[in-house]
Parts: structure tokens; C-alpha cells; sequence
């Protein structure tokens, strides 16, 4: 069993704000991450710019409520909507959260945290397989940011994303600045994490900003990645090798070209770690 | 031990049924498998993620309903929504369709009384949302109407682009959504406007008693003949066709009608 898939360079996610720069021809950038979600539609301008970002740049379809660790079952509807919409712009990979966000039905819109427990590990890879069988292809599946854990669970979460992976045979969506939050949240060595996920199954890079609410941190994808969170992405760079990098940043979205510049800064860095050539953004 | 099933179940009604606070009182069952190591206590913990479900769907419903919202002010606007996800959470994937039951269920509520319009200027609202991404479609050309030859006139049948609604009101609505949230001196008054989407904008207008007609006709199918024999009832009999001549154009002109492709 293996995992690959195509190294992309360091993109940025597709964001409403910035779509007038992809009509202007201005939205130049490695590659493009969009939320499947957003562009579940039937017409109008959400898919007019996904047509004109394909066009643009690569694409990576990225879900935020396949709910893979949800009791209920799969959604086919959701993923006869996610099937169309990987057949009209051939995104490069899929990828989703080791999460759950729905049960009885009712959908959260959140993603929730899991117990890493023996059962959990059983339905959740028993649900990715099931996932690829029916998108047909393998799947990345992303770290959350969580701010609770439940004390059943009987694995760290990265030995539980593990053997998920192992076990489904799917990739892994390594988010740097959500392993840095939860272990702030929860007390353990971020480091820990990033060595003790298969760095062969390690596809897809997330960076982000988080906001410290003096308590906890919290997952807020409103700023520039922070500085321990660079350093992390580092150590991630110096394990997995040249992994394709996407910088999320959801709210108060900057110019598009201060994000690029946030994905660019995400090359160089992966560039002097690797000691390659340094290799800007088109 | 909780299955994962019970588990979830817990989660998610608990997360629902308060929006948190100091005095939450989540359920002893689901507090009890929350750990409290660190700087909070399980209940803080799972306060933040219900906190996180009530702003995310309070913050999509101010979006889809931006009027709706100013008219009745943050504090009503925060409770009338309050009851609206426990009577309809979601039960959709994508967070497009969590406002699809609001104007019905505003109708219903004794707390907006004081906006008896309330309910009819969220379905304007609603009716946008859904025209923004309803299904592309191949403008009506009025060079297409111009090569038609006069036989083929009678016969002729239009057809309204998919991003098309009309919402009747007994109030000026598209007034009241021009107000911004302060609407003056608001009287009953029996209203259709149409709603449409021209490119990637969305526009309203208020359609008049002659152009109701006329749209009727038009979305029942019938003949561009029956259409101005329709129009006849409410304007002179000999006045029906250039009538209809000026709403063509007009619906043309607003990119309203789709090219026949079956």
C-alpha cells in the first residue's frame, strides 16, 4: 500500500474576496485550494470562478463536512455532489478532516474531535475506505485543531491519525498550525506529533494563524502564521521532504497579494530547509 | 463507557441546546469524559465549542438575511435564531440551506409582531440567496426575436432563465428592503416583485399588475398569442400586443428570458 501524489508548490485557498483578481489574470499563484462545500452549486458565480481558477493554476478540493467520523451513515448524496464536482474540475487530490461534524442527521458545522479509541479507529477507517471506494480514488485526511479531549481515548492523536492512514491506506493533510494550537490546548509536545505521523503518507501541508485567548489558542485562520508555528513547519519540511504547501486564511482576508506572499515565504522557508534553490511562486 | 454513537449524540445536543456561559450545565455524562487537565475545566472546554456553533449559524443567518436582521435589531435578531436552529438545525452538509425554513418559521413567531412584514421581506431575502447560484443559462438574444418571421410569432413560447423568482407580498416589500432596516410608515399593499439574476448580480423589482399577468402566462408554457390574449384582460384588448412588445424588451434588456435549448 502506498500514497503519492503530485507535488504542487506552495498555493493559497480560493477565496470569494479575491475572486475579481482571477478575471483581472492577477491571481497568480502556485495552486488554488477550494472548499468543496462552497462550490456545491448549481451555477452562478462560485463555479464561474472555479472555472477560471482551474484555468489559473492547479486544484485541490478540500471538505469540510464529509464527516468521516460521524455514527450516522455516509451521506451519498454529499458525495454524489462531491463526485460531479471532482469530474468538472479535476482537482489534483480531495482531501477531508479526521473529524465528525454530524449525527442524527444534524450537521454541526463544525469539526468535531474524535476519542482515539479502538472502536473510533475501526469506524473511521472502515469510513475512509469506504469514502475511496466510492469517490474511487485515495483521500487526504487533515489534523483539527481541537480544545478538548476525552479521557477513554487510549492513543495520542497522532498515533490514532497513524494507523488510520495505515489501516485505510489514504494520505495525510498535515496541518503545522493545528498541531501547534492543540498542543498548546492539551499539553503535549508539538514536536512529538510531527515525528510520529508516516512522513511517506504526508501529501498536503496547512499553515494558518491562531489567536491566544490566554487560556487556550484558538484555530482562527484571521492572520499571518506565527513565528513557533514556522518553526514547526521546519522540522515538518525536514521529515516529509518537498510537500506541497497551502497557507489558510479565512478571515479578515488580506490582499491576495499579501497571502501569496504568506505562500511564498512557506516556499522559502521549505526551500532553505532543503537546501534548494529557492523557488518563487509564478 | 459511552459508545461513540452516545458520544456524538451528547456532544451535538449539548453544543445545540446552550450557546455555553459560566452556569452551561452541560449534561454530568458528557462532562465526565472530557478532560480537564490544563487551564480549563471540561465544561469551559466544551462551552467553546458550543459558542462556536451558535456564532458560525448565527453569523450565516445575518448573512442571508442582512434586513431582517437591522429590522428587528441584534439582541431580537440573536433569539428569533436561537429558536430557529432548535426547531430546524441543520440538515445539510453546506451551510447554504440552513435558512431555508426561516421565513416560514418567522411567521409563526409572537416576538416580531411588531414587523408583520417580517416574514414576507425574509422571503425576499431567501428568494435572493437562491438566485445567486441557481443554474446558468443562455440569454434570449433580441436578434433571435428579430429573425423570426410574423407567422412564427403567435406560436412562439418564452422561457424565464432558471435564476428567476417571483415573491408576492401583502406589503411593499421591495420598499421595506430599500429602507436598510428602517422602513417608514409601512401599509399594506399587494406586491409581486421579481427576482432574477443578470450575470453574477442579483436584482429585484416590483412587478406590476400587467407584468404578473404576462409572467404568469409565460411560466405556464403558454403560446406568445395566449400570453397577449392573457394581457387582454387587464389592458384594452388592441393595446395587448405593444404591451407585451415593451415587457419583451424590458425582460430582455434585464437578461430575464433563456435562449430554447430543447
Amino acid at each position: 500500500m502506498a500514497f503519492s501524489v503530485p507535488y504542487l508548490g506552495h498555493g493559497v485557498g480560493l477565496r470569494t474576496q479575491h475572486f475579481p483578481r482571477l478575471w483581472q489574470g492577477t491571481a497568480r499563484v502556485d495552486w488554488f485550494e477550494a472548499i468543496a462545500e462552497n462550490f456545491m452549486v448549481r451555477g452562478g458565480r462560485p463555479l464561474a470562478a472555479l472555472e477560471k481558477a482551474r484555468e489559473t493554476a492547479p486544484l485541490v478540493l478540500h471538505g469540510v463536512s464529509l464527516s468521516l467520523g460521524s455514527t450516522d451513515p455516509l451521506n451519498l448524496t454529499y458525495l454524489d455532489d462531491l463526485n460531479a464536482l471532482i469530474r468538472r474540475c479535476e482537482p489534483a487530490w480531495v482531501s477531508d478532516h479526521l473529524c465528525w461534524g454530524s449525527v442524527g442527521g444534524h450537521y454541526a458545522h463544525d469539526l468535531l474531535p474524535l476519542p482515539y479509541t479502538e472502536e473510533a479507529l475501526v469506524h473511521v477507517s472502515e469510513r475512509v475506505r469506504a469514502v475511496q471506494e466510492y469517490l474511487g480514488r485515495q483521500i487526504l485526511i487533515e489534523n483539527v485543531s481541537s480544545y478538548l479531549t476525552f479521557s477513554h481515548s487510549t492513543v495520542p492523536e497522532w498515533e490514532f491519525l497513524a494507523a488510520i492512514a495505515e489501516r485505510a491506506d489514504c494520505g495525510i493533510l498535515l496541518d503545522v498550525n493545528n498541531v501547534y494550537v492543540s498542543a498548546a490546548n492539551h499539553g503535549f509536545a508539538a514536536e512529538h506529533y510531527i515525528t510520529g505521523v508516516p512522513a511517506g503518507r504526508v501529501g498536503q501541508i496547512h499553515l494558518a494563524g491562531h489567536a491566544d485567548m490566554g487560556t487556550y489558542l484558538f484555530d482562527t485562520h484571521d492572520g499571518p502564521v506565527a513565528a513557533p508555528v514556522w518553526d514547526l513547519y521546519r522540522l515538518a519540511v525536514r521529515r516529509c521532504g518537498r510537500v506541497s504547501t497551502l497557507v489558510e486564511w479565512d478571515d479578515k482576508i488580506p490582499e491576495f497579494d499579501i497571502l501569496r506572499a504568506e505562500a511564498e515565504r512557506a516556499g522559502e522557508i521549505a526551500a532553505a530547509e532543503l537546501e534548494l534553490p529557492c523557488a518563487k511562486s509564478a | 463507557m459511552l459508545s461513540l454513537r452516545e458520544l456524538q449524540a451528547d456532544f451535538l445536543r449539548e453544543i445545540a441546546r446552550t450557546s455555553g456561559g459560566e452556569n452551561a450545565g452541560f449534561a454530568p455524562r458528557l462532562a465526565q469524559v472530557v478532560e480537564g487537565r490544563g487551564k480549563l475545566e471540561p465544561e469551559q472546554r466544551i462551552n467553546i465549542y458550543a459558542q462556536m456553533y451558535h456564532t458560525r449559524l448565527l453569523e450565516v443567518l445575518r448573512e442571508d438575511f442582512p434586513r431582517v436582521a437591522a429590522v428587528v435589531g441584534c439582541e431580537r435578531f440573536i433569539a428569533v435564531v436561537r429558536a430557529y436552529l432548535a426547531r430546524h438545525p441543520s440538515t445539510h452538509p453546506s451551510l447554504r440551506h440552513l435558512g431555508r425554513h426561516f421565513a416560514a418559521f418567522l411567521a409563526t413567531r409572537p416576538e416580531i409582531a411588531p414587523f408583520p412584514f417580517l416574514s414576507d421581506l425574509a422571503r425576499l431575502e431567501w428568494a435572493r440567496v437562491e438566485v445567486f447560484d441557481a443554474p446558468d443559462a443562455e440569454p434570449l438574444r433580441l436578434a433571435h426575436l428579430q429573425a423570426l418571421s410574423a407567422d412564427e410569432w403567435p406560436d412562439l413560447r418564452l422561457h424565464l432563465i432558471p435564476a428567476f423568482q417571483v415573491v408576492h407580498s401583502n406589503w411593499p416589500v421591495q420598499e421595506i428592503w430599500a429602507a436598510e432596516g428602517t422602513p417608514d410608515g409601512t401599509r399594506r399593499e399587494n406586491t409581486a416583485v421579481r427576482v432574477w439574476r443578470d450575470g453574477f448580480a442579483v436584482y429585484h423589482a416590483r412587478a406590476d399588475a400587467t407584468e404578473q399577468v404576462a409572467l404568469a402566462a409565460v411560466r405556464a408554457g403558454e403560446s406568445f398569442a395566449t400570453v397577449c390574449a392573457a394581457l387582454a384582460s387587464v389592458v384594452p384588448a388592441e393595446e395587448a400586443a405593444s404591451v407585451m412588445g415593451s415587457l419583451l424588451l424590458r425582460w430582455i434588456e434585464d437578461g430575464l428570458l433563456r435562449e430554447n435549448k430543447t
